[in-house]
C-alpha cells in the first residue's frame, strides 16, 4: 500500500466522519494549548528561596519580571503546572469521545475494506491515520493558537511587570514532547476503543462481555478519596519523625494521585453504575420508556457511561482543584503561622492577593473543563442517535410514539449521571 | 482428484451448539464453475467462506494449489484474497464513500500498485461490464444492478484463478441479475478462472458446470433432499 | 391455430412466398420446433381459403416456380384481434410431469415417485445449462436469449414445483392411499 493509497483510503469518509476529524482535531488543539501553557510555566527559572548565611531568605533573580507570584515563586509553579496538565485531561477525554463518533459506519467501512483484500493491520493503520493525522493537525492547529496567543496576551501591569510568562519558550525538545504527546495518546485512545472490535471481511463482530461489570473501581475511588483527604496528610506528619522535612511535592503528589485514583475509578465505575441503574429500572420501573431506557442500559452499560465519563472527569477535576486550593491556603497559612514564629519580618512577605488570582484561576480552569465536558456529552448524545439511527426508525415504525422515543434518549443519558454524581461528589 | 485447484475436505463448522457444515468434501478444478445451491441455512455461504478462507473450518483442511489454508494466517489469508480469489458477495461491498472507479481500484491499491495504473484497470473493467459511466459516482449514487457489476468488476480486476460468489443475484431485479451472470461467466471463461458460485435459485446454478446440492450441512446426492 | 397467427404475423412486413416464410419462422422462433413445408402449404391454403391471404404473383428465379402471398384486409384484422385477445391463463392442470408424480405416488409410492423426481430434475438441470450456455455465448442473438429465457422460466418453474411438491410428499401420499 502506497503512502498515497494510505491518505486516500483515511481521508474517505462521510459528513459524520469529517465531523469526526474536525472534533478530534479541536479536541487535540485545546489539549495541545493547555500541555503547551503547562510547559510554558515549567520553562521560568529563577524564583528559589536563597538562604543565606545570616538566615535570611530572598528569591532568585529569573522570575522577578512577572506580576503574579504563582509565576515569580518556583515553590508554587508546579501547583499551576499541575492544574494545567489536569485541565488536558478532560479535554483528552472529549477527544476520547470524539473518535467514537461514527464509529459504526466507519466500521462499516473498514470491514468493506477487509473483503476488499486488506489485512487486518492494513485497517489498523488505515483507522489510526485517520485520528492521528486529525490529532496532529489539531496539536499543530493548536501550536499556532499558542503562538498567537503569547503575542496576544503580551501585557504588563501598572507596575510594568508581566502577567503572563509571555517572554519565555519550552525547551524545543518539550515543545515538540507536548505536541506530540496529544496524536499519540488520541492514537492509543483509538486504539483502546477498538480493541473489542474484531473486523472481518464479513461485517464487524463486537467482542460481548458475559457479565455485567464488576463493582471493582470502587476500591480505586476510595483509595483516591484516602489520598485525597487532608487527614491522610495530617497523619503522614504526624507518623514521621519531627525532623524529618517531607519534600515540597510530597502533598501535590499524593492529591495528583488521589485525583487519578478518584477519576479512573469514577470513570471506569459508570459502567457498573449505569448497569445498575438499568436493573433496577427494568425491575421497578413502570411504562415503556424506563423498560426500554432500562434495557438499553443493561445491554451496553458503557455507552452509557461513556457518554458521562468526560463530564465526571471534569467534575472530579473541579473537585481536585479546590482541594489543591484549599491545600494552598493551609500551607499559606502554616507558612505565615511559621513565619510569624520564627521572624515577624517576614511574615508580611505574602500578601495575599495572589491567593485570590490562585482562585480565580482555578474558577476559569473548572469552567473550561465543564464546557469541554458538556460538550462531550453532546458530541455523545449526537453519537448516540446516530449510531443508532436504524433501530430507533424501526421502533418508530413499528408504532413507538416519537415522545417515549426521546424520553428513553434522556432517561438513557442522564440515569447514570446522577448516582455517579454523587459518588463523584 | 488430480488437478484440483482447490479442494476442500472433512469440512465442519459450528456456529456455538448449532452445526453449519458436517464434513464436506468438495473439489473445484481450474477453470470449472461450480454451483453450491440448497435451501436456507443449508450452510452453502458457511461452506463458501471456509472455501474463500474467510472463515476457518472448525475441522478438515482446505487447500489451494497443493498448499494447506487452514493453517496460514490471518493476514497471508488476505494477501491471497487480494491476489488470487475475487468475492462477490449479494451487496455491500463496495466502500460507500469511494467512487466506483476506486472500489474496483481498491485490490489493486491495497497491494501496491500506483493510483493510474489502478484506476487505468478499474476503467477496463467499467467499461466491460458496461457502467463505465458511473467510474465516478459513488455506490450509493448508482441502481442496485450498477453496484453489482462494479462489484463483479472489483472481483475480476486481478485477474483471479477463483472467484467466490455468495448469491451475486440475490438483490437485484431478473434482468439486472441475467446481465451481471453473463457478463462475469464471459470474462471469467475468458480469463480461465474458477467460480465457486453460492445460489438458491436454479437458474441462476445453470450458469454453472456442475452443482453440488447441501441440504442441513451436508451434500444431497439426489438433490432433492431424499438422503440415503 | 397458433401456426396460421405466427404466418400471418410474418406476412405483416410484406408478402412472402412458402420457403421464406418456413425459414423466417425458424430464424424467428429459434427454440420451437421447425416448421415443415407441407405444414406451411396446407397453413397457407387454409388462410386462402378463409379470404385471410391472397396470391400476390409468381416468381421463377433459378429454380421451382413460388407464388408469393400477402395479407388481406380481413386477414390484417384477424392478427389485429388475436394480438390483443387475452389467452386464458392456464385453465386446466395438463402436464405429463404432474400427471406422471400423481400416478407414480398412487402406484409405486414414494420410493418410485422420488426415484423419478431425482432423475427428471438431473434433466431439468441440464437443459437448463445448455440454454443457459446458448444465450451466453458471445455474439447470442436477442432471438434465441428470447427463447432460452422462455425455455428456463418454464424449466424453473418445474424445478421448484418439484421441489415445493417433495415437501409435501408424505402428505400427499397419505391423501391419496386413505
Amino acid at each position: 500500500m502506497r503512502p498515497g493509497t494510505l491518505i486516500r483510503l483515511s481521508l474517505a469518509g462521510n459528513r459524520t466522519d469529517r465531523l469526526r476529524a474536525g472534533l478530534t482535531a479541536a479536541s487535540a488543539a485545546l489539549a495541545a494549548v493547555a500541555l503547551l501553557a503547562a510547559a510554558t510555566v515549567a520553562a521560568i527559572h529563577g524564583g528559589d528561596f536563597d538562604y543565606r548565611p545570616d538566615g535570611r531568605r530572598v528569591l532568585a533573580p529569573g522570575s522577578g519580571q512577572y506580576a503574579s507570584a504563582l509565576l515569580v515563586e518556583s515553590g508554587l509553579r508546579p501547583g499551576v503546572i499541575f492544574a494545567l496538565v489536569m485541565l488536558a485531561l478532560p479535554v483528552l477525554a472529549l477527544a476520547g469521545q470524539c473518535i467514537r463518533l461514527g464509529a459504526p459506519a466507519r466500521d462499516r467501512r473498514l470491514a468493506a475494506l477487509r473483503l476488499g483484500g486488506a489485512t487486518p493491520g492494513q485497517t489498523v493503520v488505515i483507522a489510526g491515520a485517520e485520528t492521528a493525522a486529525a490529532s496532529l493537525l489539531g496539536s499543530l492547529a493548536g501550536f499556532g493558537v499558542y503562538l498567537v496567543l503569547r503575542v496576544v496576551l503580551d501585557r504588563r501591569d501598572a507596575d510594568g511587570k508581566l502577567l503572563l510568562p509571555t517572554d519565555v519558550l519550552p525547551n524545543p525538545l518539550i515543545l515538540i514532547l507536548a505536541l506530540l504527546l496529544v496524536p499519540v495518546l488520541a492514537g492509543l485512545i483509538g486504539l483502546l476503543l477498538m480493541r473489542r472490535v474484531v473486523i472481518t471481511p464479513l461485517g464487524v463482530v463486537r467482542r460481548l462481555r458475559d457479565r455485567g461489570p464488576q463493582p471493582w473501581p470502587g476500591v480505586l475511588i476510595v483509595l483516591g478519596l484516602v489520598l485525597f483527604a487532608p487527614k491522610t496528610l495530617q497523619n503522614l506528619l504526624h507518623l514521621t519523625p519531627r525532623h524529618w522535612r517531607l519534600p515540597e511535592w510530597l502533598p501535590l503528589a499524593l492529591m495528583g494521585a488521589g485525583v487519578l485514583c478518584v477519576m479512573v475509578g469514577v470513570v471506569v465505575g459508570t459502567g457498573w453504575i449505569s448497569y445498575t441503574a438499568g436493573r433496577l429500572l427494568r425491575r421497578y420501573g413502570r411504562g415503556p420508556v424506563s423498560l426500554l431506557s432500562g434495557a438499553r442500559l443493561m445491554a451496553d452499560p458503557w455507552n452509557g457511561s461513556r457518554t458521562i465519563g468526560a463530564l465526571l472527569a471534569a467534575v472530579v477535576f473541579g473537585a481536585g482543584t479546590l482541594g489543591f486550593r484549599a491545600d494552598l491556603a493551609t500551607d499559606f497559612a502554616a507558612q505565615n503561622r511559621l513565619g510569624e514564629l520564627t521572624d515577624p519580618a517576614l511574615g508580611s512577605a505574602y500578601d495575599t492577593g495572589f491567593y485570590f488570582g490562585a482562585i480565580r484561576l482555578v474558577l476559569v480552569a473548572v469552567t473550561i473543563a465543564l464546557v469541554v465536558a458538556a460538550g462531550g456529552v453532546l458530541v455523545a448524545l449526537a453519537e448516540g442517535i446516530v449510531a443508532r439511527r436504524r433501530t430507533y426508525a424501526a421502533m418508530t415504525a413499528g408504532g413507538v410514539p416519537r415522545s417515549k422515543l426521546g424520553a428513553m434518549l434522556l432517561v438513557v443519558t442522564l440515569v447514570p449521571l446522577l448516582p455517579a454524581l454523587l459518588l463523584a461528589r | 482428484m488430480t488437478g484440483a485447484l482447490l479442494s476442500g475436505t472433512g469440512i465442519t463448522k459450528s456456529y456455538g451448539a448449532t452445526p453449519a457444515l458436517r464434513g464436506i468434501d468438495v473439489t473445484v478444478g481450474e477453470g470449472e464453475i461450480v454451483a453450491i445451491t440448497g435451501p436456507s441455512g443449508c450452510g452453502k455461504s458457511t461452506l463458501l467462506h471456509c472455501l474463500a478462507g474467510i472463515l476457518r473450518a472448525d475441522e478438515g483442511s482446505v487447500v489451494y494449489r497443493e498448499q494447506d489454508l487452514s493453517l496460514w494466517s490471518e493476514a497471508s489469508r488476505s494477501r491471497l484474497r487480494r491476489t488470487e480469489f475475487g468475492v462477490l458477495f449479494q451487496f455491500g461491498q463496495l466502500v460507500p464513500e469511494l467512487t466506483a472507479a476506486e472500489n474496483v481500484a481498491l485490490p489493486l491499491l491495497l497491494a501496491g500498485s500506483g493510483r493510474r495504473d489502478a484506476r487505468e484497470a478499474a476503467l477496463g473493467w467499467l467499461a466491460r461490464f458496461g457502467v463505465a459511466d458511473m467510474a465516478d459516482k459513488r455506490p450509493p449514487a448508482m441502481s442496485g444492478g450498477q453496484q453489482q457489476r462494479c462489484a463483479a468488476a472489483r472481483a475480476l480486476v486481478t485477474g483471479p484463478r477463483v472467484i467466490f460468489a455468495d448469491e451475486p443475484t440475490g438483490a437485484l431485479d431478473q434482468l439486472s441479475g441475467e446481465q451481471v451472470m453473463t457478463a462475469m461467466v464471459q470474462a471469467v471463461r475468458e480469463q480461465g478462472s474458477a467460480v465457486v458460485l453460492v445460489t438458491h435459485e436454479a437458474p441462476v446454478a445453470a450458469y454453472a458446470d456442475r452443482e453440488i446440492v447441501l441440504r442441513d450441512g451436508a451434500i444431497d446426492p439426489s438433490g432433492i433432499g431424499i438422503v440415503g | 391455430m397458433s401456426t396460421a397467427h405466427v404466418l400471418l404475423g410474418l406476412l405483416a412486413g410484406g408478402p412472402r412466398h412458402g420457403y421464406d416464410l418456413k425459414r423466417a419462422h425458424d430464424d424467428r422462433l429459434p427454440q420451437a420446433k421447425p416448421l415443415a413445408y407441407g405444414q406451411v402449404y396446407a397453413t397457407l391454403g387454409r388462410l386462402e381459403r378463409d379470404g385471410l391471404v391472397a396470391q400476390s404473383g409468381q416468381d421463377q428465379e433459378a429454380g421451382p416456380e413460388r407464388t408469393s402471398y400477402e395479407l388481406t384486409e380481413l386477414g390484417r384484422e384477424r392478427l389485429a384481434a388475436w394480438l390483443t385477445e387475452v389467452e386464458p391463463p392456464a385453465p386446466y392442470v395438463s402436464s405429463v410431469l404432474f400427471n406422471k408424480v400423481v400416478v407414480a405416488l398412487l402406484a409405486g409410492g414414494t420410493d418410485q415417485a422420488t426415484g423419478y423426481l431425482t432423475a427428471q430434475r438431473v434433466a431439468h438441470m441440464t437443459r437448463m445449462r445448455e440454454l443457459t450456455a446458448t444465450k451466453t455465448r458471445p455474439g447470442a442473438s436477442v432471438g434465441d436469449v428470447v427463447a432460452a429465457d422462455y425455455a428456463i422460466g418454464h424449466l424453473d418453474a418445474d424445478l421448484r414445483w418439484l421441489q415445493t411438491t417433495l415437501a409435501r410428499v408424505a402428505e400427499l401420499q397419505k391423501e391419496v392411499t386413505s
